[in-house]
């Protein structure tokens, strides 16, 4: 009881804190823009046609009036939050009426399976390799390692991504270069080997940076974990080295390890927006680009509430976990 | 009683290269032990005069930069003898726990801190003997409740338990395959006097259950008075004095030693105690002659050329001093 008093009630506040202010900070920040979303869909509109300036006006006028953007940001605050209440983040302005849940709905399956494929390869991977290279750090094929990935780790997402796309899509033409997948959408190899071919070249260019980071992250841990008096002590005691690795080294070293995978998962709801605009793949990182451009204000919102919603939930997951791998936070 | 662990001559430099500048200090430079089976050997000295570096060789646990340059360090256990240098891997840990063992200096952080004390107790334990997790549960209950250490520590995590009560556990876990030779570097340290006075009582009674050996190294000349029978005196890597307990007590003759002894407060003096002048000197250029010339009140011109020779000047009582040398000379004729 004094548990969930002192630990997991304010935990739980915490989060509901965040995520309100998260939301009213995003609500704000797309109406503080220059761009005006009606604006924009009239110049489209007008583009190619001249318009009598009185039609023109009434027709503003009608747009922001269907948009909800006529009253004031007060009121406009309190309908969205209304809606909110009952998930609905309102329609598209970009792609009026559709609503933006449907949007969302669409194209989140897309980022959640690249990126969750992603951010757990590169995790286990760099943390399995840094881990043995700081431990196995006079070994040849650690210091080589070390090598290869601190040249790859300063290089910017953007040339990483383009050299991909340069030497396995233009030049070799093994993947292409657009799309997610082919066919209608099927629990067949057929379907997911199409899956697997479309993502692969998005996918593998975030795991390489991804792994580089948590290899560097993984091995100065390690570094410092072997260093300490009680892996030395074990060590002089001639305890097995398995068991040093794993419970000595491992096991200390995971405490931010698992920080870092939970806050990486989080941040999958936010989208990989440079990814997938490169490869066009149609998950929300590739929506949200859109709706930046179109000024479309709810479909931005409903994207980083979803983000926020993300990241906070993750945080308090980690903050009601986190006992459970450290004995020394635990309430006594 | 034989002797269990012997040096001749040991000389280990601390070798390190950088930038092209080479560095050698020389903290360990000739020093000749023999360390008699199950005594309290103690080896007192200020910071930085190559003790624990002495203790890493003895050990056997020593990594580049710190390199034997000379000297052996042999072990006489069994009726063998083993010199420390030749050891493979293997015998390295079959020796380590079962027979020598190592109290370390600051036990605050040699305990695993996301590790229950039994679960630790259980790795030490099944790598140097086949048990299985209960039976090793239940050698360090049966072992702590002899040294008079509450059960409940087993299930506890470092972190629960208060610094003496750490190094207590500690000393459990580097004592619990009874090892015939324990080094211990500094085990009273940083505890407050009290504590000391329990942590020293456990000491003894762990080494006089088994008539193990214990080497304990100290600058505090207290816990020495307290626990050792015969006392080394360690200067800028020289052993400088070694005699019993009681001689270097009562009658120290290297003018380092007296110092050191003079400098103890006393119950029956409230006069001021005085510290020796100077500081000790950077191992890496040290002083010619007799390393102690400079801070050396009886210093002749003679200390400041000739190293001295460790002599016996007394029966089982070591110095190396030109001056009392010379007093012993003057008194003979």
């Amino acid at each position: 009881m004094n548990l969930l008093r002192t630990y997991i009630l304010p935990r739980i506040f915490q989060w509901f804190l965040v995520v309100f202010i998260g939301i009213t900070v995003t609500f704000l920040i797309p109406r503080l823009s220059p761009i005006n979303p009606v604006d924009e869909i009239l110049a489209r509109m007008t583009a190619f046609q001249t318009m009598d300036p009185e039609a023109f006006k009434t027709m503003r006028e009608t747009t922001l009036a269907l948009y909800g953007l006529d009253k004031t940001l007060l009121e406009q605050y309190v309908l969205y939050w209304q809606r909110l209440m009952v998930g609905d983040l309102g329609p598209s302005f970009g792609n009026f009426p559709r609503p933006v849940t449907e949007i969302i709905a669409t194209a989140l399956p897309w980022t959640i399976g690249l990126l969750l494929t992603t951010t757990i390869i590169s995790w286990t991977a760099g943390v399995l390799l840094g881990s043995l290279a700081g431990y196995f750090h006079n070994r040849r094929w650690a210091q080589v390692f070390e090598r290869v990935v601190v040249v790859i780790y300063p290089v910017p997402y953007l040339i990483i991504a383009f050299v991909l796309i340069l030497i396995f899509v233009a030049e070799l033409k093994w993947f292409p270069l657009m799309g997610g997948s082919r066919g209608d959408a099927a629990l067949t190899w057929e379907y997911i080997s199409t899956l697997i071919y479309f993502g692969f070249m998005p996918a593998l260019s975030v795991v390489i940076g991804a792994t580089a980071f948590r290899f560097i992250m993984a091995k100065s841990l390690t570094t410092t974990e072997i260093a300490s008096d009680y892996v030395q002590y074990a060590e002089l005691a001639a305890v097995p080295k398995r068991k040093i690795i794993l419970f000595y080294v491992a096991r200390n070293t995971m405490l931010p390890q698992v920080t870092d995978l939970a806050l990486s998962l989080g941040l999958i709801f936010e989208g990989a927006l440079i990814t997938e605009v490169l490869f066009t793949y149609p998950g929300i990182g590739f929506v949200l680009y859109n709706a930046i451009y179109n000024g479309d204000y709810n479909v931005i919102m409903g994207i980083t509430l979803l983000s926020i919603i993300g990241v906070a939930t993750a945080a308090l997951l980690i903050d009601l976990l986190y006992p459970l791998f450290d004995p020394r936070v635990r309430l006594r | 009683m034989g002797t269990i662990i012997e040096t001749n001559d040991l000389r280990a430099y601390y070798i390190t290269q950088a930038y092209g500048v080479e560095r050698t200090v020389k903290a360990v430079d000739g020093i000749t032990l023999r360390i008699k089976e199950g005594e309290v050997y103690g080896i007192a000295g200020e910071s930085g005069c190559g003790k624990s570096t002495l203790l890493r060789i003895l050990l056997g646990a020593y990594e580049p930069p710190l390199t034997v340059v000379g000297g052996e360090v042999k072990y006489h256990l069994d009726g063998d003898i083993l010199d420390a240098a030749d050891l493979t891997d293997e015998q390295q840990r079959d020796l380590k726990w079962r027979t020598i063992s190592y109290i370390p200096q600051g036990s605050m952080h040699v305990l695993n801190p996301v590790r229950r004390i039994r679960d630790t107790f259980h790795d030490f334990i099944s790598a140097h003997r086949d048990a299985t997790k209960s039976e090793s549960f239940q050698l360090t209950a049966d072992y702590l409740r002899d040294l008079g250490l509450p059960e409940k520590v087993l299930a506890s995590y470092p972190h629960q338990l208060s610094g003496g009560m750490r190094q207590r556990v500690t000393i459990a876990l580097a004592t619990i395959l009874w090892p015939k030779l324990i080094f211990a570097d500094e085990p009273t340290t940083a505890l407050d006097v009290v504590v000391q006075r329990g942590v020293i009582q456990m000491l003894k009674d762990v080494q006089q259950k088994e008539g193990s050996t214990l080497v304990l190294i100290t600058h505090d000349i207290g816990v020495h008075a307290n626990l050792a029978d015969r006392i080394g005196i360690l200067y800028a890597g020289k052993l400088v004095e070694e005699s019993d307990t009681k001689t270097i007590l009562e009658n120290p003759r290297h003018p380092y030693t007296r110092f050191l002894i003079e400098s103890l407060p006393s119950l029956d003096s409230r006069e001021e105690r005085l510290a020796i002048p100077g500081r000790p000197p950077a191992l890496d250029r040290p002083p010619s002659g007799c390393r102690f010339h400079e801070r050396c009140p009886l210093a002749k011109d003679i200390c400041q050329t000739v190293e001295p020779d460790l002599i016996e000047i007394e029966p089982k009582h070591f110095t190396a001093c030109h001056v009392v040398e010379e007093e012993l000379s003057s008194v003979a004729v």
